[in-house]
């Protein structure tokens, strides 16, 4: 399998060995890297393990143009936590990042050459209309005026519609829980809630908080297992990659306690892929006993073929050297699957047909 | 009792003045300001601690914080 | 080293449609594929004296002009553009293939090359000093640069793109052709007569667009960065005195960082080199009609 993964995988997996990269192997790196989104974080990635500084000149110049802006959205996005934080200061309401915003405000690995889009947060579900009403009054507006889009958000979906800042133009997304209503797993919001971190320092307004490191784990692997899409599947791999490898090494009892944390939520199908393809594309070295006692989690051996057929193409780099035979069908079966798992079917047929053929042109829900 | 201010935590006044106008960058929000001399000479006033309570009472000085509040340059304490 | 212009036409065209061709502008080296006709001849008017790469060699922007297999494939032939896999324009007209490459490179410079705080404006340089012409369209100013480079003496480091290296505080060339727009064609035409400009292309959405070789040593020394010493916003106006007005600096700094690409996305780092660029460079707002009188004060910047 090694021998087989595209340039990129095999440059985060062991960096030293990219001393030896001709020009034209450095090019095609670069290229799998900005497809995936991963230009800044490679950037980092070969300073941290001293091969920057050995690395093709013109290579090394144009990660640094990509670290740059990976230093400005850093900026932005404690900015914008700081925003959030005075104008939902007086509620009484806990802000608990998630997702990008977690890991810039707690400077957790996945952070390190991020380009950070919306800010995600969690609130309870009881305090939403309190909630929208406070980003309301301090410049935040509903986007997806469509009635359609509206009740996909509030009725089924796990957050309301994004809203988008008039000024700044930036986006948040305020979810009660991690998976939508109409999933069939139910992972606690109030367990989640409860088990929450504060934090301290520069990057965080009084009164913030993430998740427990087992929860954020389960978090990041449901976020990409469940999902549909996986353009940038990668990027949310390394993600999960670099949770745990960093809580696996400085929680106490973190391997021990994640199976039973994951079906305490209801995650661990979604757990088990996620240890499964991490440790397979990225080489994540997870304890033996761990994958013992997530193996009953994972689908029965026909089906775990047909899903490891399916991720290992998806979770490559989409750009066109990653993409052998297989690949855009695995894509649509993903995307449906994706659907699938959020919605029932009859409900599914009627978002697809709705997403294709009566979505506004220009709403961020249009299908391309 | 008057509001007291202080600087936005993060952010070190780099500037660069020019006969009497000033380019002011905000490390906190990215944002680059044109401000007048006297503007940038209160700012490094706050920073310093300088201002005396009579100070605070001066209702044209309360007018310039709530000003520069806006540019998220300071805040109340 | 190997120039463009050593490849035979027919290379040339070979090398567009297939792999690519691999030419340095500047400090960047560029990947194009290309098979339409008006880009091979577009490429081999106007880049002649770039160094050629070779195939195996890192190239920094990979652009692809490709004709989409659509229904109007036929009677609405169109390009398309790729930039490193994303497309960043809609498709245009296949007539526009040329210029479209053109602003497509730009647009793959300004919006990464983050070493640089690039400011849209035209600059040049003459005894080592160089001056730096920003202007929004209309303004005249690439009427100007051409002026300048082909007949005022002065070496052209862009057109369109201020390089102003970060560490340094010296500007970078990246000489390219000079884009012209509608009136300024024929006036160039007339005003530098051994001007090398393209056919031009009609009805694009900045009008009819023309682009004239990068004259004299511009691209042989494109290695030589120079350090900026004037800064002019040109304004043509039609029958207006020539004339030249120092500019505050705390203003010029504002007016440069608002026609800058990537001012925003420099932070501190942005500030501190654009500061420095306006205590070495004093800022002129300057009005002409007459290009005679233009290149004259030009001429005469230093004793300003």
């Amino acid at each position: 399998m090694k021998a087989d993964l595209p340039l990129l995988l095999r440059a985060l997996r062991t960096p030293q060995q990219l001393a030896s990269l001709p020009p034209a192997g450095w090019d095609l790196l670069l290229r799998q890297a900005a497809n995936a989104n991963l230009s800044a974080t490679l950037h980092d990635w070969l300073a941290q393990h001293g091969v920057l500084a050995q690395a093709l000149p013109q290579a090394r110049e144009q990660l640094s143009w990509a670290a740059v802006m990976a230093r400005r959205h850093r900026q932005a996005t404690y900015w914008e936590i700081r925003l959030i934080g005075k104008a939902l200061g007086g509620l009484g309401v806990p802000l608990l990042l998630l997702k990008g915003g977690a890991y810039a405000a707690a400077d957790l690995p996945p952070a390190a050459g991020r380009l950070f889009s919306d800010i995600d947060i969690l609130v309870p579900e009881e305090s939403l209309p309190q909630v929208e009403a406070a980003l309301m009054r301090h410049g935040w507006v509903g986007t997806h005026h469509d009635q359609y889009d509206q009740r996909y958000y509030r009725e089924w979906m796990h957050e309301l519609p994004p809203m988008m800042h008039v000024l700044r133009q930036t986006a948040i997304d305020v979810h009660h829980t991690i998976l939508p209503r109409t999933a069939a797993q139910r992972p606690d919001a109030r367990l989640l809630r409860a088990a929450a971190r504060p934090l301290a320092g520069e990057g965080a307004p009084p009164g913030t908080a993430i998740l427990a490191p087992l929860d954020m784990v389960l978090h990041s692997a449901t976020h990409l297992f469940a999902d549909g899409e996986f353009d940038k599947g990668l990027r949310d791999l390394w993600d999960l990659h670099c949770l745990l490898t960093h809580f696996g090494a400085r929680e106490p009892g973190f391997w021990d306690a994640l199976p039973a944390r994951a079906r305490q939520h209801q995650l661990q199908r979604f757990m088990f892929y996620g240890l499964r393809y991490s440790a397979m594309l990225l080489g994540t070295e997870v304890p033996r006993a761990t994958l013992a006692a997530m193996a009953p989690d994972g689908p029965p051996p026909a089906l775990l073929a047909v899903m490891d057929a399916l991720f290992t193409r998806a979770l490559l780099p989409h750009h066109p050297s990653c993409r052998g035979t297989g690949a855009a069908l695995a894509d649509f079966l993903l995307y449906v699957r994706g659907n699938w798992l959020r919605m029932p079917p009859l409900r599914l047929a009627r978002h697809l047909f709705h997403k294709a053929f009566l979505t506004p042109k220009n709403s961020q829900g249009a299908a391309a | 009792m008057p509001v007291q201010w202080q600087l936005v935590p993060g952010q070190s006044l780099l500037h660069r003045s020019w006969d009497g106008q000033v380019v002011l960058y905000n490390e906190v929000s990215g944002a680059t300001h044109l401000l007048d001399q006297e503007t940038l000479d209160l700012l490094h006033a706050l920073r310093d601690g300088e201002l005396a309570p009579e100070d605070w009472t001066d209702p044209e000085l309360q007018l310039a914080f709530a000003e520069l509040r806006k540019l998220y340059l300071v805040e109340p304490c | 080293m190997l120039t463009v212009a050593s490849l035979a036409p027919g290379a040339l065209q070979a090398r567009l449609a297939g792999e690519g061709l691999r030419l340095r502008t500047g400090r960047f080296s560029v990947r194009l594929q290309a098979a339409m006709p008006s880009v091979a001849a577009g490429i081999g008017q106007l880049y002649g004296d770039y160094p050629l790469l070779q195939d195996s060699d890192f190239a920094d922007f990979h652009l692809q002009l490709v004709r989409p297999r659509s229904p109007r494939r036929w009677l609405r032939p169109q390009v398309r553009l790729h930039c490193d896999g994303y497309e960043m324009f809609q498709p245009m007209p296949l007539q526009h293939a040329f210029p479209m490459f053109e602003w497509g490179l730009n647009w793959c410079v300004s919006s990464r090359a983050h070493r640089y705080l690039i400011v849209h404006a035209a600059v040049l340089e003459r005894h080592g000093r160089a001056v730096i012409l920003p202007a929004p369209p209309g303004s005249g100013k690439s009427t100007l640069t051409a002026a300048l480079a082909g007949k005022g003496g002065w070496r052209l480091l862009s057109d369109e793109l201020t390089l102003l290296e970060l560490d340094t505080g010296l500007l970078v060339p990246n000489p390219r052709p000079i884009s012209l727009k509608n009136a300024s064609i024929d006036i160039i035409r007339a005003y530098v007569p051994d001007a090398v400009l393209s056919t031009p292309v009609r009805d694009t959405t900045k009008g009819t667009v023309a682009h004239m070789r990068a004259p004299g040593d511009a691209v042989q020394r494109a290695a030589d960065c120079a350090q900026p010493a004037w800064i002019v916003f040109p304004h043509y106006s039609a029958g207006a005195a020539t004339t030249l007005e120092p500019l505050a600096r705390a203003a010029t700094f504002m007016e440069l960082a608002g026609n800058s690409f990537n001012y925003s996305v420099l932070g501190a780092a942005g500030f501190q080199a654009l500061g420095r660029l306006i205590e070495q460079a004093a800022g002129f707002r300057f009005r002409y009609s007459a290009l005679d009188e233009a290149l004259d004060t030009f001429a005469r910047l230093d004793e300003s």
